[in-house]
C-alpha cells in the first residue's frame, strides 16, 4: 500500500498514511470505531520534494499495514512549526471535510494580483500557524506580504488563510445588511470595518482572537491562500452552483 | 322504502374500491429500482407492519373490553343492542382503511423514487395514485358500511312485522314493540351513529400510537444522529432513520387514514341523524333528508375519482406546475360537488338553504388550508420572523414560535364561527332550529365530501417524504433526489393545508355530533318514560312523556318527545352557563384538551429517550458504522419506538374515553354538555395553536437551511433546531391526535347517553 503524507492544519501536524485523501479525509471527521464528527482542512504532500525533512527509515517501519491486513489511518511524523519548514512546491492539492466525512478537493490555481480590489473591505480567517479572524483593508496578497515581509512588529514565517464573504459590509459596514452573514457578534464586526474604513493608516483591525474551529464553508469568498512574502498559492474555492454540480454531496452536506 | 337513488351510495363506495385496487395493481406492476432501494423499501415495509400488527393486537384487547362493557349495558337495558357490534365494524374498518394504506405507501416509496428518476411528472402521478389508493378506501369502506348497516336495519331489521310486535333476542331488545314509521328512521340512524364510536377509539390509539412512534424515532434520529453525529437526514449509517421512515407512515398514512375516517364517518351518521329527527317531517321528506348525506359523499367520490384524473402535468414540470396540478385535482373536485349539490338542490333532495350550508363548510375548509399555509409556510412573515428571531437564540425562537401559533387562531375559530352562523342560517336555523343544525351537520358533510382527493393529496406528502429518504440512502444521483425533495416540498404544503381542513371538519363534525347527542338524549329519555309505570320522565319542571298525557301540578310542562325542541330539553336540563354543573363540565372539557396534550408530549419525550439510548449504544458499540462498513440495527430502533408507542399510548387513549362516561354518570346531561363544549372549543384552538407553531418552526428551520440568516452551522440554525425539535411532538403527535380527542369524546357521550340519561349523581 502506498505512503501518503498530509499536512492538516488544526492541529498543525505532517502526519503519514495508508489511506488517500478521501480515506484519510473520512477518518479524520469520523473516526473509526469511536464516535467522532469534526470538519478538517488538510494538504496532500509531495514526499519527493520533503524526503530531506524526515527519517524515511523511521516512516516506513511505523506506517504498516494492520494484522488484519487494514491500512494504518494517520502516523504523526511532526508537530508545530510544521508549515515553516515545509517548502510550498511540496503542498499538493488542498482538501475540505465537512463534519460527516464528505470531502471537497480544491487544487491549486492562478490568481491575478494585478485584479484585487483595494476600496472594499475584507475578511480573513487565518488557519495556521496562528487562528485568529481579522478585517482588512488589504487584498489577499497584500495581507500576506504584510504579515510575513517583516514590516510589521509581528511577523508570521509562513500563513495559510481564506478569505470570508461580508456581502454588503465590505462597503457599507454600518448600515449594509448582515441578514445572511452567520458570524456571531455582528456588532463587533460592524465596528471593526467601520475603523478601518475610518482610519487611513490602519488596515487589520482582530474581530475574533480564536478560531472557533468551524469553518462554515458556505461563507467562503474566493478561497485559500498559503505563502510568505510574494511567493503565495492560490486554491480557488468553486461557486456554489459550481459546488452543486461539482460535488453535490459536500453541497448538500455544508 | 329506499329511493332508487340511495343505490348510487354503495356504488360509488364500490367503484371507489375498485379503483383503489386499480391504482394499487399499477403501482405494484411499477419497477422497485435498484437492490439498495428494494432492501431499504422492505425494512421500512417490515419495520411499519410488525408496527402496524403489534398495534392491533393491543387495540383489539382494548375492544374486546369494550364490547364486553356494551354487552353488559345492553342488557342493563341502557345501551342499544347493536351497540357491540356496530362499535366492532366502526374499528374494524378504520383499522382496515390504516393497514391498506399504509402498505400501499410502504410499497409506494421506492417506486416513486425510482419513478422519479425518468422525469418529476412521473415521480408525482405514482405518489399521487398511491395516496389515492388511502383517500378511496377510506371513502368507499366508510360509506360501504354505512350503506350495509342502513340496509340491513331498513330492510331485515325494522320490518314492519318487527315494529308492531318488537324484536327480541337473547333477552335483549332489537326493536321496540309499537315502533312507529318515523320513529324508525331516528332509531336506524342513532344505532348507525354509535359505528362511529368505533372508528373514533381506534383513530385515537392509531393517532396517538403514531404520533409518539414518529415522533420518538424523528427525535432521536435527530438529537444523535444529526447533532451529535454530524450526519445528514435520511443518512443510512443513522441507525434510527428506518424507524423514522416507518414513523412516517404510521403517522402520517395510517393515523391521517384512520382520523379522517371517522370524520367522515361521523359527519355522514351524525347529519343523518339529525335529518331523521327533523321536526314536522316523515315519509319520504324524512328518508330524504336521512339519505340525502349519503348521496351527496357518494357523488363526491365519483368526482374525487375524476379529481385523481385531472392531475397531470408536462414532463419538464417545475415545482410550481405540480402544486398547480395537484390544486386543480382538489379545487375542481370542490367545483364541481358544488354543481352536482345544486343539481340535488333544484330536484328538490335539499333545500337551497342546505346547498347554502355546504357552500359555506366548503368555504370554511379552503379558508382554514390557506391560512394554515399562511402562518406555516416559510414564504410569509410569521415564519421569517421566527426565523429571525433564531439569531437572537433559541428563547426567542420559542417565544416567536408560541406567539405565531396563538396569533394563527384567530383565522380558524372566525372562520369556523362564520361557518357554523352561516350553514346554520343558510339552513334555516334561525326560524327552524334543527333545520339550522342539520345545515351545520351538512355543512361538514360538504367538506369532507371530495375526501378521496384531498386525503390523496395528504398521503402523498409521506410518500414522496418516504421516496426522498430512499433516494438519499441509495444514493441515487443528484437529479433524482433533488426531484424527490420537490415532491416533498409540494407534500409538505399539501400536508399543512391537510391539517386545516382535518381539524375544520372535525369542529363542524363534533358540533353536529353535539347535536346529535340531544337526539339520542330524546331517544332514551322515550324508552325511560315507556318503561316507567308513570309513563313520563322528570327532568327538572318538564315530564317528557311518549305515549300518554301525564297530569301536570303548577309549573311543571308536559311535553311529547316527538314534538320536544332542543330548547325544551335546554330548560329542562337547565343548559345555561348559570347551571354549576355545566360550567364545571366546560372546565373540564377544556382541561381535557391540555392534559392530553401533555400525556401525549411527555410520552414522545420518554419514548424519544430510550431511542437516543439505543442509537448512541449503537454508534458506540458497532464497529465501523461511521464509515458505511458496520451495519446499524435498524429493527431495534423500530421495536424500541414500537414498544414506546404501545405502552405509551394507553394512558392518553383511554382516559379520552373514560372521561365522558365518567362525567355523564357524575354531572349527568348539562356536564356532558359543558364537556364537549369546552372540549371542543379549547381543542379546537388548542389543535390550531399546537399544528401551527409546529409547522412554522419546522419551516423557519428549512428556511435558514436554505442558506438565509447565516444558514446551515450557524447559531441561527442551531437555535432554529431547538424549535423545531420541540414543534415535533406539537404538530405530529398532540395537535393532530386532538381533532380525534373532540370527536371521540363526542362520540362516547352519544354512546353513553342512555347511561347518563338513566343514572347520575346530579
Amino acid at each position: 500500500m502506498a505512503i501518503y503524507i498530509y499536512l492538516t492544519s488544526a492541529p498543525e501536524a505532517l502526519v503519514a498514511s495508508m489511506l488517500p485523501p478521501e480515506g484519510f479525509g473520512m477518518y479524520l471527521s469520523t473516526g473509526t470505531k469511536k464516535l467522532n464528527k469534526g470538519q478538517s482542512i488538510f494538504f496532500e504532500v509531495d514526499l519527493g520534494k520533503i524526503e530531506y525533512l524526515i527519517d524515511l527509515e523511521g516512516l516506513n517501519k511505523r506506517c504498516v499495514a494492520k494484522e488484519d491486513g487494514s491500512p494504518k489511518s494517520s502516523v504523526y511524523l511532526s508537530v508545530y512549526k510544521v508549515l515553516e519548514i515545509l517548502p510550498l512546491d511540496s503542498l499538493k492539492s488542498l482538501y475540505l471535510t465537512t463534519d460527516n466525512g464528505h470531502i471537497l478537493e480544491l487544487k491549486k490555481s492562478t490568481y491575478d494580483k494585478s485584479k484585487e480590489v483595494f476600496d472594499a473591505l475584507w475578511l480573513y480567517q487565518e488557519l495556521c500557524p496562528v487562528t485568529p479572524m481579522v478585517a482588512s483593508g488589504l487584498p489577499p496578497s497584500v495581507f500576506l506580504k504584510r504579515l510575513t515581509d517583516g514590516s510589521t512588529p509581528i511577523v508570521l514565517p509562513k500563513l495559510f488563510f481564506v478569505d470570508l464573504k461580508l456581502g454588503e459590509l465590505a462597503t457599507d459596514p454600518l448600515r449594509g445588511s448582515a441578514e445572511d452573514l452567520p458570524y456571531t457578534n455582528l456588532g463587533h464586526l460592524r465596528d471593526c470595518l467601520e475603523i478601518l474604513r475610518g482610519e487611513y493608516e490602519k488596515h487589520m483591525k482582530t474581530v475574533q482572537r480564536i478560531f472557533s474551529g468551524l469553518l462554515l464553508y458556505r461563507t467562503i469568498k474566493s478561497g485559500f491562500y498559503v505563502g510568505a512574502k510574494d511567493e503565495m498559492i492560490f486554491y480557488r474555492y468553486p461557486t456554489m452552483k459550481e459546488l452543486e454540480d461539482l460535488n453535490y454531496e459536500f453541497f448538500r452536506a455544508i | 322504502m329506499i329511493s332508487s337513488i340511495f343505490w348510487i351510495v354503495p356504488l360509488s363506495a364500490l367503484l371507489a374500491l375498485l379503483f383503489a385496487w386499480i391504482f394499487y395493481r399499477n403501482m405494484k406492476a411499477l419497477d422497485e429500482g435498484t437492490d439498495r432501494m428494494k432492501e431499504i423499501a422492505l425494512y421500512v415495509r417490515e419495520g411499519a407492519m410488525a408496527y402496524i400488527k403489534r398495534q392491533y393486537t393491543v387495540v383489539g384487547k382494548v375492544f374486546a373490553i369494550l364490547v364486553v362493557i356494551l354487552t353488559i349495558l345492553a342488557y342493563l337495558g341502557v345501551q342499544n343492542p347493536f351497540v357491540p357490534i356496530a362499535f366492532l365494524t366502526g374499528g374494524f374498518f378504520s383499522g382496515l382503511c390504516g393497514y391498506l394504506g399504509m402498505k400501499t405507501a410502504t410499497f409506494a416509496s421506492n417506486r416513486t423514487a425510482w419513478a422519479a428518476s425518468k422525469s418529476l411528472n412521473k415521480g408525482l402521478q405514482v405518489a399521487l395514485r398511491s395516496g389515492a389508493v388511502m383517500g378511496l378506501v377510506v371513502v368507499g369502506f366508510g360509506l360501504i358500511d354505512i350503506a350495509i348497516w342502513f340496509f340491513i336495519l331498513n330492510n331485515w331489521i325494522f320490518t314492519p312485522e318487527h315494529m308492531q310486535n318488537g324484536l327480541h333476542f337473547m333477552g335483549l331488545t332489537f326493536v321496540h314493540t309499537g315502533t312507529t314509521d318515523h320513529q324508525k328512521l331516528i332509531e336506524i340512524t342513532a344505532i348507525m351513529l354509535t359505528f362511529g364510536m368505533g372508528a373514533s377509539t381506534q383513530a385515537l390509539f392509531a393517532r396517538v400510537g403514531g404520533g409518539i412512534f414518529t415522533k420518538a424515532a424523528d427525535v432521536g434520529a435527530d438529537l444523535v444522529g444529526k447533532v451529535e453525529a454530524g450526519i445528514p437526514e435520511d443518512d443510512p449509517r443513522n441507525p434510527a432513520t428506518i424507524a423514522d421512515n416507518v414513523g412516517d407512515n404510521v403517522g402520517d398514512v395510517a393515523g391521517m387514514g384512520a382520523d379522517l375516517y371517522e370524520s367522515y364517518a361521523g359527519s355522514i351518521l351524525a347529519t343523518a341523524a339529525l335529518g331523521a329527527a327533523l321536526p314536522a317531517i316523515a315519509g319520504d321528506l324524512q328518508m330524504k333528508a336521512v339519505i340525502a348525506p349519503m348521496i351527496v359523499s357518494a357523488i363526491g367520490i365519483l368526482l374525487s375519482i375524476a379529481g385523481v384524473y385531472m392531475v397531470r402535468t408536462k414532463e419538464s414540470a417545475t415545482p410550481k406546475n405540480l402544486l398547480n396540478a395537484l390544486l386543480l385535482g382538489t379545487g375542481g373536485s370542490s367545483a364541481l360537488i358544488l354543481v352536482a349539490i345544486a343539481v340535488l338542490a333544484s330536484t328538490g333532495w335539499i333545500t337551497w338553504g342546505v346547498f347554502g350550508s355546504v357552500v359555506a363548510g366548503l368555504t370554511a375548509g379552503v379558508i382554514i388550508g390557506q391560512s394554515t399555509e399562511y402562518f406555516t409556510s416559510d414564504g410569509y412573515k410569521p415564519t421569517q420572523g421566527i426565523a429571525k428571531q433564531a439569531q437572537q437564540g433559541p428563547a426567542t425562537v420559542i417565544i416567536e414560535g408560541m406567539a405565531v401559533g396563538m396569533l394563527s387562531t384567530w383565522v380558524p375559530v372566525l372562520t369556523i364561527v362564520a361557518g357554523i352562523v352561516a350553514a346554520f342560517g343558510f339552513a334555516g336555523g334561525f326560524s327552524n332550529f334543527a333545520m339550522g343544525v342539520y345545515g351545520i351537520g351538512f355543512a361538514a358533510v360538504g367538506m369532507l365530501s371530495t375526501l378521496g382527493i384531498t386525503l390523496a393529496t395528504d398521503a402523498f406528502g409521506p410518500i414522496a417524504d418516504n421516496a426522498g429518504g430512499n433516494a438519499e440512502m441509495a444514493e441515487l444521483p443528484k437529479e433524482v433526489r433533488e426531484r424527490t425533495d420537490a415532491l416533498d416540498g409540494l407534500g409538505n404544503t399539501t400536508a399543512a393545508t391537510g391539517k386545516g381542513f382535518a381539524i375544520g371538519s372535525a369542529a363542524l363534525t363534533a358540533l353536529a355530533l353535539m347535536a346529535a347527542y340531544m337526539e339520542e338524549v330524546r331517544l332514551w329519555l322515550g324508552r325511560l318514560a315507556d318503561q316507567a309505570p308513570e309513563k313520563f320522565k322528570q327532568i327538572g319542571d318538564y315530564l317528557f312523556y311518549s305515549s300518554s298525557v301525564p297530569a301536570v301540578q303548577d309549573g311543571q310542562t308536559a311535553v311529547h318527545l316527538t314534538s320536544a325542541t332542543i330548547r325544551d330539553f335546554a330548560a329542562a336540563y337547565d343548559l345555561s352557563l348559570f347551571n354549576p354543573v355545566l360550567l364545571g363540565g366546560i372546565f373540564i372539557g377544556a382541561m381535557m384538551a391540555f392534559l392530553f396534550s401533555s400525556m401525549s408530549m411527555k410520552a414522545v419525550g420518554r419514548a424519544a429517550g430510550k431511542m437516543v439510548d439505543e442509537v448512541r449504544r449503537q454508534f458506540r458499540e458497532i464497529p465501523g458504522i461511521m464509515e458505511g462498513t458496520g451495519k446499524p440495527e435498524y429493527a431495534k430502533c423500530v421495536e424500541i419506538s414500537t414498544r414506546g408507542a404501545q405502552k405509551e399510548m394507553m394512558v392518553p387513549s383511554l382516559l379520552a374515553i373514560a372521561v365522558p362516561m365518567v362525567v355523564g354518570i357524575v354531572f349527568g346531561v348539562p356536564g356532558v354538555i359543558g364537556l364537549l363544549a369546552g372540549g371542543m372549543t379549547t381543542g379546537f384552538t388548542l389543535a390550531c395553536m399546537l399544528n401551527n407553531s409546529g409547522g412554522a418552526w419546522d419551516n423557519a428551520k428549512k428556511y435558514i437551511e436554505r442558506g438565509n440568516l447565516g444558514g446551515k452551522k450557524s447559531e441561527a440554525h442551531k437555535a432554529s433546531v431547538v424549535g423545531d425539535t420541540v414543534g415535533d411532538p406539537f404538530k405530529d403527535t398532540s395537535g393532530p391526535s386532538l381533532n380525534i380527542l373532540i370527536k371521540l369524546m363526542s362520540m362516547v357521550s352519544v354512546v353513553m347517553a342512555g347511561i347518563t340519561v338513566a343514572v347520575h349523581l346530579f
